[in-house]
C-alpha cells in the first residue's frame, strides 16, 4: 500500500466544478426561448433552419477532428457544446425564405474556416456565429430579397413587410416613415419581419437573464451595448427620444449583444476593457445604422473582435500592492 | 481590546469550505510510531546538518542536527532511542531528502532547555531560534530570522484566518489552548517590541472570536469568509489597511505575521522548555474513515497517522499534504510529518474534481479571481511557450500560488503549475544572469 504510487498533480487539489462544457449547456438552455419563439412565429421552416444548422455544426467539427486523426471516442469525450451554441446562433441569425443549404455554408464555414483552422475552441479570432452570418448574408442575400412576415400578426395590425429592418426606414433621412408597428410588437416580434432567431427579443432578454443569474456573462456589458447603442442613435437624431426604444428592440441587436457579443473567446479580458469594448461596439452599431440604413450588428462585433488583442495589451489591471510603489517612487 | 471587522480585498474567491467534517473533535496525541523518519530539510533555507551518528542513543528533545547558516533551523529528536540509519530518502513528495531515522525504545522521560531567567528580547529570539521553530502557517521559513527585523515594526499580526477548506486544527487550537496563545503572542511581542497586537480570525469561527474576546491588548479583527484571506499580504490589508508593496516583504510597511500555531510553539519553548517536536495537523477528506484533529511528533509516518484515523475506506484517490488548495499531492505514503505540517487529506474522486484540461477560451475567470490581481492566463501561455521574460512582464513573480485562478477555471488548465514553473524558471534566469 505505502508504495503503490497516487494521483500527483499541483495544487490546487479542488476545483470547482464548473466546466468549459457546462458553460456552453447553459447557454444552448438560454438561447431556447429564442429558438422556441422563432419556430412558433416562423412555422416549420424555422425549424428545418435550425436543425440544419446545429446538425451541419456539431458534424463539421466531427469530421475536422477525424480529419485530424483523433479517435471518434476522444472527439465525444472532449466535445465541449461550442459548436451546438455556434450551429443555433448561425441558424437563428438567418431568415426563413433562405434555401435550405444556406445554414449549412454558414454553419461548415463558421466552424472549419473560422474555428478549427485556427486551433478549436477558444482560439478563434472572431465569433464563428457572427461570421457564419455574415457570410450567408453575402452569399444569399441578393437571391432571397426582403424578409419573411411571421405567421402571428402584430398587436397593432401593422406589418412591416419591406427593407430589411424597422429601422432602415425611421433612419432614412429625406422620408423617415414612422412604423405602423408599436414597441410592443418590437419586444414580442409579433408582425415583425426578420431571421428566426432574432425578432422576439423578450425570449432573448429571457435568456441573457437566465445567464447572468449563472454568473456566465456579466448583465452589465450587454446592457451597455444596448444603451449606448439607443442614446447615441437618439444623439445623432436630435435628441429624439422616441428613436431610443426602436433602436434598441429591432434588428439583431439584442441577439448581438447578449449571445454573440459576449463570447468569452472574443472579448477583452479585464473589467475596462470589457466597458471600452462594448461603449465602443455601441458606437459602432448606432454609426453605421445611421449611414447605411442596413442591420450592422454582426459588422460591428466582427470589427471589434479585431480590435480585443489590442485592448487586451493595452489594458492591463495594476497588480495587488503595485499603486504603492509608484508613490514611493514619486516621494524619493 | 477591541472587535473591529475586517476589509474585504478585491477579488479572490469562495470555495466550500468542508470544515464540518472534524470542526468539532478535539485535538487527540497519535501515539508514538515504532521508526520516527526526521527530514533535515524541514523548512526553508540550507537543510540542517545532522550532528548524530549511526548506532547514538538519543533522547526525546536531543539536539540531532545543527542549523545550517542564518536561514536554517535546528532539529530535535522527537522520541527516546537508537539512530538507526542517517540516509537519503524519495519522499511522499517526490524529493530526495536525507533523514535521520530513529528507532523509538518507547521509554518515558525527555530533555528539556533550561529554564530562562532573564525575559529580553534578545534572550527570548534566542531561545526561540536554538528550539527549532519555523513559522508553521506552511512557507516554514525559521522564526527567529522574521523576529529580527532590519526596522522597527508596528504591528504584530496574528493569523487565525485559517482559509484553506478541511483544516480545523488552527480553529482548535485556539479554542482549546487560548491561554497558551496568548503567552506566545505576549513572548513574541516583547521579543519585538510591539505593543499593538492584532489577532486576525475569520468569520466563520465564532467561537474562537470569543475566545480571544477577553484579552485588553490584542485587537481582534473578524474576517470575511474569502479565499486566500491567510495569505500575509491580504491579511495585512485586511487588518491594517496597508498594502505591501509588490516584491517587498511585511516587515517594509512595518507588520510582522505569525500563525497561531508558532505562537503555541513559542510559549512552550520559552515557558516550558520544550524544544520544538510536536505539530498539530487535521486528519480530513472523505476517503478517510475518521477524521481528526491531532497532534503528533515529527517524523511520524503518514501511514500510521492514517491507522489512528481508523484507515481507510477505499474511496481515496488523492493524498495531499496541506490544505487542499496549496498543499502538495502525494506520490505515495511514503511520506512523515514534517514541522510544517497542518493536514493530511485523502481525497476522493468526486472531491478533487480532476478533468483533463481543455483549450483556454479566454473567460477571464482567473483574471477575475486573482487576488494578485495578475493575469494567469497570460502567463501560462508564455510559460508554456517559454517566454519567460514576458512571463515576469506580466507579473508571474508576484503570483503568491493560491490557487484561486486554477480553482474556478472552466477548461480545468494547470494554471498554478505552470506560472510556479515560470518563477522557477525566472529564478534560474535571473541568478545565471548575475
Amino acid at each position: 500500500m505505502a508504495d503503490r504510487l497516487l494521483k500527483f498533480s499541483s495544487s490546487p487539489h479542488v476545483k470547482s466544478p464548473k466546466t468549459t462544457r457546462q458553460i456552453m449547456i447553459h447557454v444552448c438552455i438560454a438561447l431556447m426561448p429564442a429558438v422556441i419563439m422563432g419556430i412558433v412565429l416562423f412555422g416549420g421552416m424555422a425549424a428545418l433552419i435550425l436543425s440544419l444548422s446545429l446538425v451541419s455544426a456539431v458534424a463539421s467539427e466531427f469530421v475536422y477532428l477525424l480529419i485530424c486523426k483523433k479517435s471518434f471516442r476522444q472527439i465525444a469525450r472532449e466535445f465541449d457544446f461550442t459548436s451546438c451554441v455556434t450551429g443555433l446562433l448561425v441558424g437563428m441569425s438567418i431568415g426563413v425564405n433562405y434555401p435550405w443549404y444556406a445554414p449549412i455554408f454558414g454553419s461548415v464555414f463558421a466552424i472549419i474556416v473560422v474555428k478549427m483552422i485556427f486551433g478549436g475552441t477558444g482560439k478563434n479570432l472572431v465569433n464563428p456565429a457572427v461570421t457564419g452570418r455574415i457570410f450567408i448574408f453575402m452569399s444569399f442575400q441578393a437571391m432571397v430579397g426582403a424578409w419573411v412576415i411571421p405567421n402571428i400578426n402584430s398587436i397593432t395590425g401593422g406589418q412591416i413587410n419591406s427593407g430589411a429592418t424597422i429601422l432602415g426606414g425611421l433612419l432614412d433621412a429625406k422620408n423617415p416613415t414612422f412604423p405602423t408597428l408599436s414597441n410592443w410588437d418590437l419586444l414580442l416580434g409579433t408582425g415583425l419581419a426578420g431571421c428566426i432567431g432574432e425578432t422576439c427579443k423578450l425570449a432573448l432578454i429571457l435568456g441573457g437573464i437566465y445567464l447572468a443569474v449563472l454568473g456566465i456573462i456579466n448583465i452589465g456589458y450587454p446592457v451597455i451595448y444596448v444603451a449606448v447603442t439607443g442614446l447615441f442613435t437618439v444623439a445623432l437624431n436630435g435628441f429624439n427620444f422616441g428613436y431610443f426604444l426602436p433602436a434598441i428592440l429591432s434588428g439583431g441587436l439584442m441577439l448581438g449583444a447578449i449571445f454573440m457579443a459576449t463570447d468569452y473567446t472574443t472579448t477583452p479580458n479585464t473589467t475596462l476593457g470589457n466597458i471600452i469594448y462594448f461603449v465602443m461596439l455601441g458606437l459602432i452599431t448606432a454609426g453605421l445604422r445611421q449611414a447605411t440604413h442596413m442591420e450592422v450588428v454582426s459588422f460591428a462585433i466582427l470589427f471589434m473582435n479585431l480590435f480585443v488583442p489590442l485592448i487586451d495589451k493595452f489594458v492591463l489591471p495594476n497588480p495587488f500592492g503595485y499603486k504603492k510603489i509608484k508613490k514611493a517612487k514619486g516621494a524619493k | 481590546m477591541s472587535i473591529k471587522k475586517g476589509k474585504k480585498f478585491p477579488y479572490g474567491i469562495h470555495v466550500k469550505d468542508m470544515k464540518d467534517l472534524c470542526r468539532d473533535k478535539p485535538i487527540e496525541q497519535v501515539p508514538a510510531s515504532d521508526l520516527v523518519y526526521i527530514s533535515m530539510s524541514l523548512h526553508i533555507g540550507a537543510p540542517s546538518v545532522p550532528i548524530v551518528n549511526v548506532g547514538d542513543k538519543v533522547k526525546k528533545g536531543q539536539l540531532i542536527a545543527k542549523e545550517n547558516g542564518p536561514v536554517s533551523a535546528n532539529v530535535y529528536s522527537s522520541v527516546n532511542g537508537e539512530v538507526v540509519s542517517i540516509e537519503d530518502i524519495n519522499n511522499g513528495l517526490g524529493l530526495r531528502q536525507k533523514y535521520v531515522i530513529i528507532k523509538n525504545d518507547k521509554t518515558d522521560g525527555e530533555l528539556l532547555f533550561d529554564q530562562m531567567t532573564e525575559f529580553s528580547p534578545s534572550a527570548l529570539v534566542e531561545r526561540i531560534r536554538l528550539a527549532g521553530i519555523v513559522g508553521l502557517g506552511g512557507a516554514g521559513f525559521p522564526t527567529a530570522v522574521k523576529l529580527t527585523p532590519k526596522n522597527p515594526l508596528e504591528f504584530l499580526i496574528i493569523n487565525g484566518a485559517e482559509c484553506e477548506p478541511y483544516l480545523n486544527c488552527d480553529f482548535r487550537l485556539m479554542i482549546e489552548r487560548t491561554d497558551d496563545i496568548y503567552k506566545g503572542i505576549k513572548y513574541t511581542a516583547k521579543a519585538l517590541g510591539i505593543n499593538k497586537i492584532v489577532i486576525g480570525i475569520e468569520a466563520n469561527k465564532p467561537e474562537a472570536i470569543k475566545a480571544f474576546e477577553k484579552y485588553d491588548d490584542i485587537d481582534v479583527v473578524i474576517l470575511k469568509k474569502q479565499y486566500p484571506m491567510g495569505s500575509e499580504k491580504h491579511l495585512i490589508y485586511c487588518t491594517t489597511g496597508r498594502k505591501v508593496p509588490t516584491g517587498k516583504m511585511p516587515f517594509d510597511v512595518g507588520c510582522c505575521v505569525h500563525n497561531v500555531k508558532t505562537m503555541i510553539a513559542c510559549y512552550e519553548a520559552i515557558e516550558l522548555n520544550k524544544p520544538f517536536t510536536e505539530v498539530y495537523m487535521t486528519v480530513s477528506g472523505k476517503g478517510v474513515n475518521n477524521q481528526k484533529n491531532i497532534k503528533t511528533l515529527i517524523g511520524t509516518p503518514y501511514q500510521d497517522i492514517l491507522d489512528f484515523c481508523g484507515g481507510l475506506n477505499g474511496l481515496a484517490v488523492k493524498f495531499v499534504a496541506g490544505g487542499p488548495m496549496m498543499g502538495k499531492a502525494l506520490l505515495n505514503l511514503n511520506h512523515y510529518t514534517r514541522k510544517t505540517a497542518s493536514g493530511l487529506l485523502a481525497l476522493t474522486a468526486e472531491e478533487t474534481n480532476a478533468t483533463q484540461p481543455s483549450n483556454c477560451i479566454n473567460c477571464a475567470v482567473c483574471a477575475k479571481n486573482c487576488p494578485m490581481r495578475l493575469m494567469p492566463m497570460y502567463i501560462e501561455s508564455y510559460a508554456l511557450s517559454g517566454n519567460f521574460e514576458m512571463a515576469e512582464k506580466y507579473g508571474a513573480m508576484n503570483c503568491i500560488e493560491c490557487g484561486s485562478c486554477a480553482f474556478n477555471c472552466p477548461a480545468k488548465r494547470s494554471l498554478v503549475q505552470s506560472i510556479s514553473f515560470a518563477k522557477a524558471k525566472i529564478k534560474e534566469m535571473k541568478q545565471n544572469g548575475r
